[in-house]
């Protein structure tokens, strides 16, 4: 499990270096995918619920303190992806997981919910309905990122890699 | 009693957990403003802005041949402009002497490259790779060819953060260069909005929208957009106007931070006002 927690954190920083130089390049109207929450999806099915959340909130930490985004902003969101995640944690189903669509529509909800609590604790304006915002700051994000993680469900390693 | 923690503990552990993380975050939340947590952040992201300004510069080199025909042309437009500006100096400056004005149009320019973008629906910002040795501080303007970019939030040594017009937190007053009405720009999370316009302003699609000088953030001319639409037109007593920026955010990379910050010298003289 040790292993695990230094493999999240070290793979962090290199996928946060891409996150902030290469992904902008591929923004759809303003929208990005966001790896970190794959990698976070990743070790949360890997090592189980509390870790996941732990993971999230160090991720959120980490991300807080080198972007200028209000800080706590990404710790609230990342912290809850991690626990929501953590609900799909089966140590017999990993294999299924990784190998198949599902870890995408994992993705797919953890991103969604992520976005969207992101932009809530980010943004002031009440103004929009929240079925609105729902879907304009939480599933298109979302949907982005299920379909960038499905590059790791096809390079996938048939042998577990930690 | 210990026992009965225990199985509370071991029941509920991961909510209590999940509790204890978002409690601390909500903290997090309160403690935005605090000094030694700005420090701290700009430590943070003046050592990963290092790391990311190498893979930035890879990523440059392959783009400078498309940016080098972009620059050329507005290289080309720019001499046509500067040949006529030249000629409007002349006369200005023989009518400034004439009237006895002083001359305002000289700002220190330092040129930056962006080294990494967060560009989150809320929140953008941009982190340059110019910092406190090379004379940046927090509330300088960022612009670049087209227009204000945003500006200087945080700065470390050799790294700035700055926050671009589409970040919820900063809130500029503009004005319209055509009929010099004022208004409160900022960022709604979709569009760049001016907020609380009367009806009753002659504002029309198409104005170009400067910064004021009544702002205390940015007093220099720098345009910002222009208005492509008035909001709420039927109901209320106030329009919402929509405004499309000139520069466009994510493919911004040179940039200039503008070395000045006016507003402290407007401050001091207000304070200085009150004072008396």
């Amino acid at each position: 499990m040790r292993v695990l927690y230094i493999f999240a954190i070290i793979l962090f920083f290199p996928l946060l270096l891409l996150q902030s130089t290469l992904v902008p390049l591929i923004s759809i109207v303003g929208i990005i995918p966001d790896l970190i929450l794959i990698l976070l999806v990743y070790f949360t099915l890997r090592m189980g619920q509390i870790h996941g959340t732990v993971l999230g909130f160090i991720y959120g930490f980490l991300l807080d303190m080198i972007t200028g985004n209000i800080f706590g902003s990404a710790m609230i969101s990342k912290t809850i992806s991690g626990f929501v995640t953590g609900y799909f944690y089966n140590e017999n189903k990993l294999d299924f997981y990784f190998k198949s669509f599902v870890f995408s529509l994992i993705v797919l909800l953890s991103s969604t919910i992520d976005s969207f609590v992101f932009s809530f604790f980010s943004s002031v304006e009440l103004e929009k309905s929240i079925l609105l915002r729902f879907f304009e700051q939480g599933m298109f994000p979302g949907i982005y990122t299920a379909i960038i993680s499905l590059v790791l469900v096809m390079f996938h390693p048939r042998r577990n890699p930690f | 009693m210990l026992r009965f923690i225990s199985s509370v503990w071991w029941n509920f552990k991961e909510y209590l957990i999940l509790i204890l993380l978002l409690v601390i975050s909500f903290i997090s939340l309160s403690l935005n403003q605090n000094p030694a947590i700005k420090k701290v952040r700009a430590i943070a992201f003046g050592s990963f802005a290092a790391s990311t300004a190498i893979l930035s510069d890879i990523v440059n080199i392959a783009k400078v041949k498309s940016e080098n025909e972009r620059l050329r042309e507005i290289n080309a437009e720019l001499m046509l402009h500067v040949n006529k500006l030249r000629e409007y100096g002349v006369v200005n400056e023989t009518l400034r002497k004439m009237i006895g004005l002083k001359d305002t149009l000289k700002y220190p320019l330092i040129p930056a490259l962006t080294v990494s973008k967060s560009f989150t629906i809320a929140q953008g910002t941009i982190t340059l790779n110019v910092g406190s040795d090379n004379g940046v501080k927090p509330g300088m303007p960022v612009i670049n060819e087209k227009g204000l970019i945003g500006i200087i939030y945080a700065t470390s040594k050799d790294y700035s953060i700055a926050r671009t017009l589409k970040n919820f937190e900063l809130k500029l007053v503009v004005k319209n260069e055509r009929s010099r009405v004022d208004g409160i720009l900022k960022w709604n999370g979709e569009d760049l909005v001016i907020v609380n316009v009367p009806k009753t302003y002659d504002i029309e699609p198409g104005d170009r929208i400067i910064c004021s000088e009544l702002s205390s953030i940015v007093s220099l001319p720098i345009p910002i957009g222009v208005v492509v639409g008035l909001q709420n037109v039927q109901t209320g007593i106030f329009n919402l106007v929509k405004i499309k920026p000139y520069a466009d955010f994510s493919r911004t990379e040179n940039v200039f931070v503008i070395g000045v910050i006016e507003s402290k010298q407007k401050k001091d003289l207000e304070l200085n006002f009150f004072k008396r």
